[in-house]
């Protein structure tokens, strides 16, 4: 690339279009182009009613053949419309597309202004990009071959979404979850509203499918370690934790759960149910096999304790097994590592996670679920009494600015109200209490499924903060508020479940590290925009897939997964990536190497050294490390500190003064 | 023989003490040089001056910021009987640090080292022409004045490029006109000190701490304007354990030395995690840097700022309407 | 709506395109009105812009200058208006220092929906720098003007290209024919 430093001897063309009147009517468009003409360097001039049509691209065209422009000024509406149009036409007429730049008299003069001062501002503006184009030097798209594989970081039923419509469209992928099972926290889900579905029933096929897919490599029981490289051509590091336990081999027959001394708490029945050192962690698991948990393990050795390997029939058993680093390629990553709940030990007013019968919505969860530790009667954790009177509370850290978290979880109105007519449905004569702030149901069905709840007449919803919960003898105590009515309303509950905040996983905060990627104050992975590029990170290549971008239901969470696997797939199928070459460059005859630029750089694309490299495939052209050089030796490729001051001083010299249109 | 002439103008004399600092090699400079004007060193006139032809003298060496109308006499005087002439070291390069005193006015100025009203006159009977020579508005880089060929920059100059000098205008062998004598990259080049992440948590002023002597100075909040400076000094301040104040003058490509160091120096300001949370401590912590012109600007401040400076005709008075 | 004469403050305004300058965009296919005193450069980040860039406008003739970026914690490139708000403080207080109002320099964020506030920011900051005069290369200084109050050491300092950056006296040649209104 040559140096960009200096203007040079150009052939420039002026091109002053009326835009029918949206110019024309404020603008005096000839003097314009008058004006523009008499410009140093300028050696052509005209103005045309439409130039954005094909009449006014074919004249454009042939006046950069006819006089051999070596550089071109459109005068017309905003880059954002039509720069790509008229790139491509001088591009099509053998001029290098970089050496066009349009000049925006439309949205930032004619519209905005009325009256002579609105020619004279549109001659100022034509006149900075005559100066722009005098330093742009042309330039050739870069192009670089990539990986066609993907990676999707976590198993949740996001993840598995994602990773079958990658594999589905063609393309391999490489789906790591850190639990030796995929399915995440839906697995652990008794129904799903609105519809009451059993969740596994309808998560399971999804999972097999992942096992079975031929294109889709499962890495469970993995993390991710660390992430290099760029779009396209992604380097990743990941940890394949050893399972002690070889899957082909395993058969499920649980004899070594029978023969394991050891019992710890279920992560999957979230402390109300215990398992093995070795376990699986529900039956419909997959990878379809056991692990052996190296925390809880009494030694892995044969000397220390091997009755499960002693009565495995197949000899699944392993105690050798290593941990494995895997370095692979990919072009496009996914990240849908999900969410946790909001801890009950940070909720001080409602027993800081000390009283045994104040739960969680997935703990409630589990003592639905038929599977669970309960066999799907509700009993209550402390006595395995069932509870005749439960109070449900909403809202439980969300919607808390002053001492929880600010933001709705979005969720929990909607499962509360399942948990609600599921007990009701569980325990014919018992009460529910539903203590709300609001009721958010915007969903499909949403709004007709919680009006069953609240006209249940068992379910009682009040419209109240809880201010307090503790125990009493063997109740808990609920005092909270009906707002409605405006009195204070006391429950002594047998159970109280609170409907937690939803909170990024922690999954999540290591994937953000490793992938430099911008996370709410809340630590939600933070999309391109919010509202037009929602499913995208800014970093070029990783795509954000369920709750790790911010609180939502199962359906948004597929439908998410599905267009960030689409977006996945628009690099993997490209046959080349292309990259603006309008970058950063450094002047390796006057960079020092002090480095001051290198942590300007919010993509990392700056190498300290002798002198300062710059990736020119991860650099996205903001220019701060340009601002910050202190010597000049870092420039921007066609906007230059040299090229700027020369827009600066066209924009303020006077003009002479011609007769008045 | 080459004809040699240095003059000094509003100079502190050390630009000519550095020529001692070429050492021995010093000899074989003179033994090829005619001294024909040399205040500091022989005592041709004036007159002997104004004699000689034009072009008569072969290298013309000027130190000093020009201040007085005298000194501009005196340099057009040489220019006018000189092939080659030279900026060197700072005030002639920039203005140096006499031009610090473009912040205030002339006037004031005087006033303050005379007394409100002093207006410079001959001595009681004495001739008009020996009254004290006036001095201009602001002090001026020798190159606002006459045209200079070359520059060799520095407060001193350094030997290493004196000798340069010399080699080239001795020799013949001359590097195209408007040559600086120095690097082309910033002082950080030459640098022993070691860099890691470019952060700066605080400003401190040299004397305040004793600095890490194998880390960068600027890493550790002592403001070096290394970055922005040209080297071939060897960063020999840096090296003593004192940050760089700007003597070689700016790198070809930095355009404004001080602006360009002010945006290096608040890239670099970081008091925690960017963000809304962080304004105010940043901004406390970019109105702790001290006296930002004469870090800024101490050397160049007549080369970048002619006309605008606090007190100078045509700058707008303050809010109260005075003049400092 | 103003014409802008020779009196009226002549403004450069520096406009990231992702926020600012598509704000102002908006304000444009909205139709919203305000005085045609500000010229706008477009830059990709507020964070390119140059403390440079700011004093050449000033010395080329410009009365105020303005830089609108994308509001905190929205810059499409991270933190490049953070580095931008760094550096236009500092230089507020260099400005300061050398007698130049450091009111003539504006920092604000704009976002890409905020035409209106576009518009607003637009007629409030011309009407400030109207209000604080013509900036300190605007006019010939008043009195004598120093013949040798100009230049630089070094010809690629600032490269002192074509029309604008004339000197003080050329200046005020090209202007004689312009009967400025004292302000």
């Amino acid at each position: 690339m040559p140096s960009t430093r200096g203007a040079r001897a150009t052939r420039i063309g002026v091109f002053v279009c009326h835009c029918g009147k949206n110019i024309a009517a404020t603008v005096d468009v000839e003097r314009a182009t008058e004006a523009l003409t008499a410009q140093d360097g300028v050696v052509y001039g005209t103005h045309h009613e439409y130039l954005c049509s094909d009449p006014g691209q074919e004249i454009l065209k042939r006046a950069i053949r006819d006089h051999h422009l070596t550089g071109v000024v459109v005068a017309a509406c905003s880059p954002s419309m039509h720069e790509v149009t008229f790139r491509r036409a001088a591009a099509a007429a053998d001029l290098n597309p970089y050496l066009l730049e349009i000049a925006n008299i439309r949205e930032q003069a004619s519209w905005v202004h009325r009256g002579p001062g609105t020619t004279d501002k549109a001659i100022r503006i034509g006149r900075t990009m005559i100066e722009k184009v005098k330093g742009n030097h042309p330039l050739e798209a870069l192009e670089v071959s990539h990986s066609s594989r993907c990676l999707v970081i976590g198993g949740g039923i996001a993840g598995i979404q994602a990773a079958l419509d990658v594999a589905d469209a063609g393309f391999e992928v490489l789906l790591v979850e850190k639990q030796p099972s995929i399915a995440g926290h839906m697995a652990q889900l008794s129904e799903t509203f609105p519809t009451l579905d059993c969740s596994q029933c309808i998560l399971t096929p999804k999972m097999v499918e992942v096992a079975h897919h031929p294109r889709i490599r499962l890495l469970a029981y993995s993390e991710l370690e660390s992430v290099s490289g760029y779009i396209g051509n992604y380097r990743v590091r990941i940890r394949r934790k050893p399972t002690y336990v070889d899957p082909d081999k395993c058969n499920l027959c649980g004899d070594c759960v029978q023969a394991c001394p050891v019992r710890v708490p279920s992560e999957f029945e979230l402390g109300l149910a215990e398992r093995a050192a070795i376990y699986i962690p529900f039956p419909q698991a997959v990878p379809s096999s056991y692990t052996l948990d190296e925390a809880s393990c009494l030694g892995l050795n044969p000397l220390r304790c091997d009755k499960c390997s002693r009565v495995c029939e197949v000899n699944a058993i392993d105690y050798d097994m290593r941990e494995e680093i895997l370095e692979e390629e990919v072009g496009a990553i996914v990240v849908a590592t999900g969410f946790d709940l909001y801890p009950k030990e940070a909720m001080a007013e409602y027993g800081r996670g000390t009283i045994p019968d104040v739960i969680d919505g997935f703990e409630f969860e589990r003592l639905l679920s038929a599977s669970g530790p309960t066999r799907g009667e509700v009993r209550r954790p402390s006595d395995g009494r069932v509870p005749r009177e439960i109070v449900f509370i909403q809202c439980s850290g969300s919607r808390d600015p002053e001492l929880h978290l600010p933001h709705c979880s979005k969720i929990c109105c909607m499962y509360t109200a399942k948990h609600a007519l599921l007990y009701r449905h569980a325990v014919h004569d018992g009460t529910a209490y539903v203590f709300y702030i609001d009721v958010r149901a915007g969903g499909k069905d949403y709004e007709e499924f919680v009006n069953r709840a609240m006209e249940d007449e068992r379910i009682l919803y009040l419209r109240g903060k809880v201010a307090k919960v503790f125990q009493q003898g063997d109740k808990v105590m609920v005092w909270g508020v009906d707002t409605l009515t405006g009195r204070r309303v006391e429950v002594a509950a047998d159970l109280v479940v609170l409907a937690q905040a939803m909170v990024p996983s922690d999954g999540t905060a290591d994937a953000a590290r490793a992938l430099r990627l911008a996370c709410s104050s809340e630590g939600f992975l933070k999309e391109a925009h919010p509202k037009l590029r929602p499913l995208e990170a800014l970093t070029g290549g990783v795509f954000l897939a369920g709750a790790a971008q911010g609180p939502k239901d199962i359906p948004e969470a597929v439908a998410q997964a599905s267009g960030a696997a689409v977006k996945a797939v628009g690099i993997l199928a490209a046959p080349m990536l292309t990259h603006s070459p309008e970058v950063a460059e450094v002047d390796e005859a006057l960079c020092s190497g002090c480095a001051i630029c290198v942590p300007q750089c919010p993509y990392g694309a700056i190498t300290p050294g002798t002198t300062a490299r710059v990736n020119e495939l991860l650099c996205e052209s903001c220019g701060t490390c340009v601002a910050a050089c202190p010597s000049g030796a870092m420039t921007l490729r066609n906007m230059s500190g040299t090229q700027v001051l020369s827009m600066i001083r066209s924009a303020l010299a006077e003009i002479p003064q011609t007769v008045e249109a | 023989m080459v004809k040699l002439a240095v003059y000094w103008t509003g100079a502190c004399g050390g630009c000519d003490v550095s020529f001692l600092e070429l050492g021995p090699a010093l000899l074989d400079v003179l033994a090829k040089v005619e001294v024909v004007f040399w205040p500091a060193l022989v005592d041709a006139k004036v007159e002997d001056l104004e004699a000689l032809p034009r072009n008569g003298i072969d290298l013309t060496l000027v130190n000093g910021t020009v201040r007085t109308e005298h000194n501009v006499e005196m340099v057009r005087t040489l220019r006018d009987r000189s092939r080659l002439l030279v900026s060197f070291g700072a005030c002639a390069h920039m203005g140096g640090v006499p031009g610090l005193a473009n912040l205030i006015s002339r006037e004031a100025l005087l006033a303050e080292v005379y007394g409100a009203g002093f207006r410079p006159r001959p001595p009681a009977g004495g001739a008009p022409e020996d009254a004290p020579t006036a001095l201009l508005p602001a002090a001026v880089p020798l190159s606002a004045v006459v045209a200079v060929d070359y520059t060799v920059p520095g407060c001193p100059p350094p030997p290493a490029l004196i000798g340069d000098l010399f080699d080239a205008a001795l020799s013949g062998d001359l590097p195209p006109r408007g040559h600086v004598f120095a690097h082309e990259k910033a002082l950080c080049e030459e640098c022993p000190r070691t860099r890691e992440e470019r952060v700066i948590s605080r400003f401190v002023r040299p004397h305040e701490v004793l600095p890490d002597p194998e880390r960068c100075l600027l890493d550790q909040g002592i403001v070096c304007v290394g970055p922005v400076t040209r080297g071939g000094c060897e960063a020999a301040c840096p090296r003593a354990g004192m940050p760089c104040t700007g003597c070689l003058g700016p790198t070809p490509n930095a355009g404004d030395p001080g602006l360009a160091m002010l945006s290096a120096l608040a890239s670099l300001v970081r008091t925690g995690e960017e963000g809304e949370a962080a304004f105010a401590t940043e901004d406390e912590l970019l109105d702790a840097l001290a006296d930002p012109l004469g870090t800024l600007y101490r050397y160049s401040l007549p080369a970048y700022w002619p006309g605008a400076a606090v007190g100078r005709p045509g700058a707008p008075p303050r809010r109260d309407g005075s003049q400092p | 709506m103003d014409e802008p004469g020779p009196s009226d403050p002549r403004i450069v305004a520096f406009l990231c395109r992702w926020c600012a300058g598509s704000g102002a965009d908006l304000a444009g296919t909205s139709r919203m009105q305000y005085p045609p005193n500000a010229i706008p450069i477009r830059v990709n980040c507020s964070g390119r812009v140059e403390p440079e860039w700011v004093v050449e406008a000033l010395k080329a003739g410009a009365d105020g200058v303005f830089i609108g970026g994308c509001h905190p914690g929205d810059c499409h490139y991270v933190s490049g208006n953070y580095k931008a708000r760094r550096r236009i403080h500092l230089l507020r207080r260099v400005l300061a220092e050398l007698g130049i109002e450091p009111q003539r320099v504006a920092l604000e964020w704009v976002s890409a929906t905020e035409a209106a506030r576009f518009t607003r920011l637009m007629t409030d900051f011309v009407a400030q720098v109207r209000a604080l005069g013509p900036g300190p290369y605007a006019r010939p200084p008043a009195g004598a003007e120093p013949e040798l109050a100009t230049a630089g050491p070094s010809a690629t300092a600032t490269a002192t290209a074509s029309s604008g950056a004339a000197r003080p006296a050329e200046r005020a040649a090209e202007r004689a024919a312009d009967r400025r209104a004292p302000w």
